[in-house]
């Protein structure tokens, strides 16, 4: 059977949806030419017709109105951004309007659409190409929230969103990602896509992760298991609205130890809110304090020599986990080398 | 009864709830912000005159008047305004967001310009459906200056979508005037985007103004694509709640006399003698009806989130 990257789910995904569901249309900035959203609209226009799959001008506002109107009217809108950065512009239509359209008329209307958006970390992408926005997003009740973290979730999430959903759903999409291989699975989904999964079990310390962190922790937890017999559980929050807080919870009664890794900054964000989970229904249950992993709080620096920095790593989970079973004081368990991390980063070449 | 006597009969409608509302908001029973379309009654009569049931309306916060001019039924929008289970909202629009699906009557906005791209959207889903509808976006003269508008005028011309951008220009808004916010002809920025610009000089004639839209509405559908109609008129109230605009400094007292002069709701008493008592007892009989309603559960909280 042959691997699946990310990408290639997220192609597939989009030309699923637009064969399943007659009524749903992709666009968005380059979603028709020879670029097609980082491989995943290539051709879609070809097959599907230009009313269906269309580039836009640059009006994310009106273009997130349009998504909102659209499915007031009946259809799926797809709207994709190459950064999410750029979502900010639209934030009036996704905020004022798709999270409230429901609640504010009784139930009379819904709002079924996606809003796909990059986060686009890599080669120097400086302040205004790389955050990650997810908890503006996930703050809004009314707004669904996934950071699909694998080709399944992908596969999943998406299908569920365009053909069972009727709420605006925003995706957030870790370019780092797209490239990454996954063993492909057809299996049924086991549950609602729109919430948490447990990745791997572990006796030791519960890591709950978002996006890209999910295959970071799993990194980590491969060499803190054979350097040190550490046992990671992680579990991969998926849903950032709809998230399994019993899966959560149960997990941190069982390790008593918890680090939340997410790609955003951690004040009042996704590391803050797992934190808030805990504690307001078991804090007792922490042997130790929880550990955050997640952007340092500045926007993001452009030189390499800063944003190695800026970004942790495996090995920055591997030194957090140290801490939550070791506490503070001096080990002399071994980190990840460069040379033992050089295995799993590809450096990335660009020009992007 | 003479299609103009229908339209007249439906705009002093709107009126004479409009006055209700005056009289009971004291009471505090009416707990929802209002933004009253007295003095604006005539041309979004004229407007639904001309439209289809099943052609959208997207409106603003002033939602009385196309509301009620669609069809709406009465007694749902007083249960709405008392915040009671039976309104369309079942309590959570209030004055502001009334709709009611079954006359494509969509949730209208507190934010001005908001619905722009929501007609343009429905627009898009309308023509892929060949469902013969245009769709109609009413707002104030200040949603124009909005970025969005530009944006949704390139994108109905690039597009060519049935949608109808009606602007009412009662040169206010809140308080502060048009020469103080406009450097731009509003006709000059549609033929910039080759999209058709017509202007109303006069609201309250409504005949003119329901041919215009019919006609229009026909263009439309055979797909000539958008069109920004801008209607003068004149707003009598403060922009929200039941105050005269006229016994404040910012609003041109003259001007607002000069359009009461004209009122057909004021000046025209035979029909407002002929049509006051059934419109009366329908609204005696809707806020009964309000009073009589429940209040929503608690476990309305927190439905339809999602």
């Amino acid at each position: 059977m042959s691997l699946i990257t990310y990408r290639e789910a997220l192609a597939g995904s989009m030309r699923d949806a637009l064969k399943t569901n007659p009524k749903s249309l992709v666009y968005g900035l380059c979603v028709t030419d020879h670029t097609g959203i980082f491989g995943t609209t290539l051709g879609l226009e070809k097959e599907f017709g230009p009313e269906r799959v269309f580039d836009t001008p640059l009006s994310e506002d009106a273009m997130t109105g349009f998504a909102v109107g659209a499915a007031l009217g009946g259809l799926y809108p797809i709207h994709i951004h190459i950064r999410n950065d750029f979502m900010m512009l639209a934030m009036n239509q996704l905020v004022n309007s798709a999270a409230k359209y429901k609640y504010m008329s009784g139930g009379s209307f819904q709002v079924p659409m996606m809003v796909r958006g990059v986060i686009g970390r890599s080669w120097g992408q400086g302040a205004q190409h790389s955050q990650s926005l997810q908890s503006l997003f996930a703050h809004i009740p009314g707004l669904t929230v996934i950071m699909p973290s694998s080709a399944r979730r992908v596969k999943d999430g998406y299908a569920h969103a365009v053909n069972k959903y009727k709420s605006p759903v925003i995706s957030l999409e870790h370019r780092l990602l797209y490239d990454y291989v996954f063993e492909p699975d057809d299996a049924a989904p086991l549950k609602d896509p729109f919430t948490s999964y447990l990745v791997q079990k572990g006796a030791d310390v519960t890591i709950v992760a978002t996006s890209i962190m999910v295959q970071e922790s799993q990194r980590a937890a491969r060499f803190l298991k054979e350097t040190a017999g550490i046992g990671v559980e992680i579990i991969d929050l998926n849903c950032l609205t709809h998230p399994d807080v019993a899966m959560i919870l149960k997990s941190v009664k069982k390790t008593g130890r918890l680090l939340v890794a997410d790609t955003g900054w951690s004040s009042y964000g996704v590391c803050a809110e797992v934190c808030r989970m805990v504690a307001v229904s078991d804090p007792a249950a922490l042997k130790a304090p929880v550990e955050l992993i997640s952007m340092a709080k500045t926007p993001c620096p452009t030189t390499h020599a800063l944003e190695k920095h800026y970004y942790p790593d495996m090995g920055t989970i591997a030194a957090a986990v140290y801490r939550l079973v070791h506490g503070a004081k001096k080990h002399k368990l071994p980190l990840p080398t460069e040379e033992y991390k050089r295995k799993f980063y590809k450096s990335f070449k660009g020009p992007f | 009864m003479t299609p103009r006597e229908k339209m007249f009969h439906d705009a002093l409608r709107i009126r004479l709830v409009e006055e209700r509302i005056i009289e009971l908001y004291p009471s505090d029973k009416i707990q929802s912000p209002v933004h009253l379309s007295i003095g604006q009654e005539h041309h979004i009569v004229a407007l639904c005159a001309a439209l289809k049931k099943n052609d959208p309306i997207y409106g603003t916060y002033r939602s009385h008047a196309p509301y009620l001019a669609k069809g709406g039924d009465m007694k749902r929008m007083f249960c709405e305004l008392y915040g009671k289970a039976g309104g369309n909202g079942r309590g959570k629009a209030g004055s502001m967001h009334l709709c009611d699906r079954d006359l494509s009557l969509m949730a209208s906005s507190a934010v001005v310009a908001s619905p722009f791209p929501h007609a343009v959207g429905a627009a898009y889903a309308a023509k892929l459906g060949k469902k013969n509808q245009i769709v109609v976006s009413i707002s104030g003269d200040g949603s124009t200056e909005e970025g969005t508008f530009a944006e949704c005028l390139n994108f109905v011309a690039l597009k060519k979508l049935p949608v109808l951008f009606f602007i009412e220009n009662n040169g206010l808004s809140i308080h502060t005037p048009i020469k103080a916010r406009q450097s731009y002809a509003l006709g000059k920025v549609c033929a910039a985007y080759g999209v058709e610009y017509w202007k109303a000089e006069d609201g309250f004639d409504m005949e003119t103004v329901r041919a215009k839209v019919a006609s229009t509405r026909k263009r439309m559908i055979a797909g000539s694509g958008a069109a920004v109609f801008e209607v003068m008129t004149c707003r009598y109230k403060v922009h929200v709640g039941v105050a005269e605009d006229g016994d404040l400094d910012y609003h041109d007292k003259d001007s607002d006399e000069k359009w009461r002069r004209r009122d057909p709701l004021i000046l025209e008493r035979e029909l407002v003698t002929k049509f006051q008592p059934r419109i009366m007892k329908e609204i005696d009989e809707a806020v009964a009806f309000a009073e009589k309603d429940v209040f929503p559960g608690a476990s309305e909280l927190m439905k339809d989130i999602y």
